[in-house]
C-alpha cells in the first residue's frame, strides 16, 4: 500500500460515513505462497459508490465482495480464506497459485451523519 | 476506551504521517469475542505517543503493545503481518511510517514524467526551481508543492527527514552541485539522493566535494549518474529509470530482469541433446 492508496481509501471511508453509508472494509492480513496482492492489500466496498482499492481482482476478489455483502448485513466482521491454488489448465483466473486470508469489517457512518 | 472503527483510524494515520509521526495500528482478525477491535498507537517524531481504540484491556493488550513499538523501532519491519498472542488471539498489525517526500530540484523536462511518476508510486512530491516560469502548478499538478526557491538556499520550506528523497536535475551542474553540497551538510541525510549527470561530470563532483571537506564514505551514497541502466534517453524514459531505483532503494532487489534471475526456461526445461 502506498501514501496514494491511504489516501483514496481513507476519501472513500470518509466520503461514504459523512454522507450516512454503511459500508465494508476488506484487508488482506496473512498470504501462502503466490497472491495478486501482497499483505495490507485492502479494498472499501461501498453499496452505493462501488469499490475502491482491490484485493487481487477476478474471482478471489468476488469472494470478498460477497463476504463483504454479508458483513454489511450482518455487521460482525468474517475472516475469508481465497484459495487462488486452482490448475493452470482449468483456465480458473484463481491460478496464481496461493491462498490469501482476508478480514472483512463494516465501517459505520458518523454518528452525526444523516442517510 | 471506546472502540475505533478503520474509517476513523484511516484518517487520524494520514494526519499522523503527514507531520511525521509513524502508526502501528492492532486489529483483532481472530473470529469470536473481540473480534474487529482496533487499537491505534501514534507515536511522534519527537517521541511521545497516544492511544486511541482499545482491545479489551488487560494483560493481551499490554502484550499486544509492546509488539507495536518493537515493529515501530525496527526499520526493516514489514508494513503488515500477524500476530499472535499467547492467548491464542490473532492481531493483524500494520505499521505506517511519516511519508515518503520526493523533492525534485529543477523544473525542467526530467521533472515533469518524474513528478507525475512519484505521485503514482506514492511519494509527497516537492518541486523546486528559482524560474517563476518552471516552477508553475499547471506544469506539475500531481506536486505537493510546486516553489520557487533560490538554489543557494533551496531547502528552506522543505523538510529534509530520514524519508526524503532528492533528485537533482537543475538546469546547471553549479546549482545541482551548491544543493548537493548543502544537503550532505546537513542532519539528518535523506534517504537518497541522486543527481543527473555523465560519468565525466560525476567525477568533477565528486573531486570538489572533497575539495570542500565532505567525508570520502559520503560519496558512495549519491546515486549519480542518477538512476538504473535501462537504456533510458527520453526525459520520461529516465524518469522510469529514477523510479525504478527509488523502488529498488526502497524496496530492495537487483534491478535485474526477472526472467534472467528466475531462468525458468532453462532451469525446467532445459534443452535435450537431440534439439540443441
Amino acid at each position: 500500500m502506498t501514501h496514494q492508496d491511504d489516501l483514496a481509501l481513507s476519501r472513500a471511508l470518509q466520503e461514504a460515513r459523512a454522507l450516512g453509508r454503511r459500508c465494508a472494509l476488506a484487508t488482506v492480513v496473512s498470504t501462502k505462497g503466490s497472491t495478486p496482492r501482497k499483505v495490507g492489500a485492502r479494498l472499501v466496498v461501498d453499496p452505493v459508490a462501488g469499490l475502491t482499492g482491490t484485493v487481487g481482482g477476478g474471482c478471489g476478489e468476488a469472494e470478498v465482495i460477497h463476504a463483504a455483502r454479508q458483513v454489511l448485513e450482518t455487521g460482525r466482521p468474517v475472516r475469508v480464506r481465497v484459495d487462488l491454488t486452482e490448475d493452470f489448465t482449468t483456465w480458473s483466473p484463481a491460478v496464481c497459485g496461493g491462498t490469501m486470508d482476508v478480514f472483512v469489517e463494516v465501517v459505520n457512518p458518523a454518528p452525526e451523519a444523516s442517510p | 476506551m471506546t472502540s475505533l472503527d478503520a474509517g476513523t483510524a484511516a484518517a487520524l494515520t494520514l494526519d499522523a504521517v503527514a507531520r511525521g509521526a509513524a502508526t502501528a495500528c492492532l486489529l483483532q482478525v481472530s473470529e469470536g469475542k473481540g473480534a474487529g477491535r482496533r487499537l491505534l498507537l501514534v507515536v511522534e517524531a519527537g517521541g511521545q505517543s497516544r492511544l486511541y481504540g482499545s482491545l479489551g484491556g488487560g494483560e493481551a493488550e499490554g502484550a499486544a503493545l509492546k509488539r507495536a513499538r518493537e515493529a515501530l523501532l525496527d526499520t526493516g519491519h514489514p508494513d503488515g503481518g500477524l500476530v499472535s498472542l499467547d492467548d491464542g488471539t490473532e492481531l493483524y498489525l500494520e505499521i505506517r511510517r511519516p511519508v515518503l517526500d520526493l523533492v525534485i530540484v529543477g523544473a525542467g523536462h526530467i521533472a515533469r514524467p518524474m513528478a507525475r511518476t512519484g505521485a503514482d508510486l506514492g511519494y509527497r512530491v516537492w518541486v523546486l526551481d528559482d524560474r517563476p516560469d518552471f516552477a508553475t502548478r499547471e506544469r506539475f499538478p500531481d506536486a505537493h508543492q510546486v516553489l520557487r526557491a533560490d538554489f543557494s538556499d533551496p531547502f528552506r520550506e522543505v523538510p529534509i527527514h530520514a524519508g526524503t528523497h532528492i533528485l537533482l536535475v537543475t538546469r546547471g551542474h553549479k546549482y545541482d552541485y551548491d544543493c548537493l553540497v548543502r544537503v550532505l551538510r546537513g542532519d539528518p541525510l535523506p534517504a537518497y539522493i541522486g543527481m543527473i549527470g555523465s560519468r565525466r561530470r560525476v567525477r568533477a563532483t565528486f573531486v570538489q566535494l572533497l575539495e570542500d571537506g565532505i567525508p570520502r564514505d559520503r560519496l558512495g551514497g549519491i546515486h549519480a549518474p542518477v538512476g538504473l541502466d535501462i537504456g533510458a534517453e527520453t526525459p520520461e524514459e529516465i524518469a522510469v529509470a529514477v523510479a525504478a531505483e527509488l523502488v529498488k532503494v526502497r524496496r530492495g532487489g537487483t534491478g535485474a530482469s526477472l526472467r534472467d534471475l528466475e531462468n525458468v526456461a532453462e532451469r525446467f526445461f532445459p534443452q535435450s541433446e537431440e534439439t540443441v
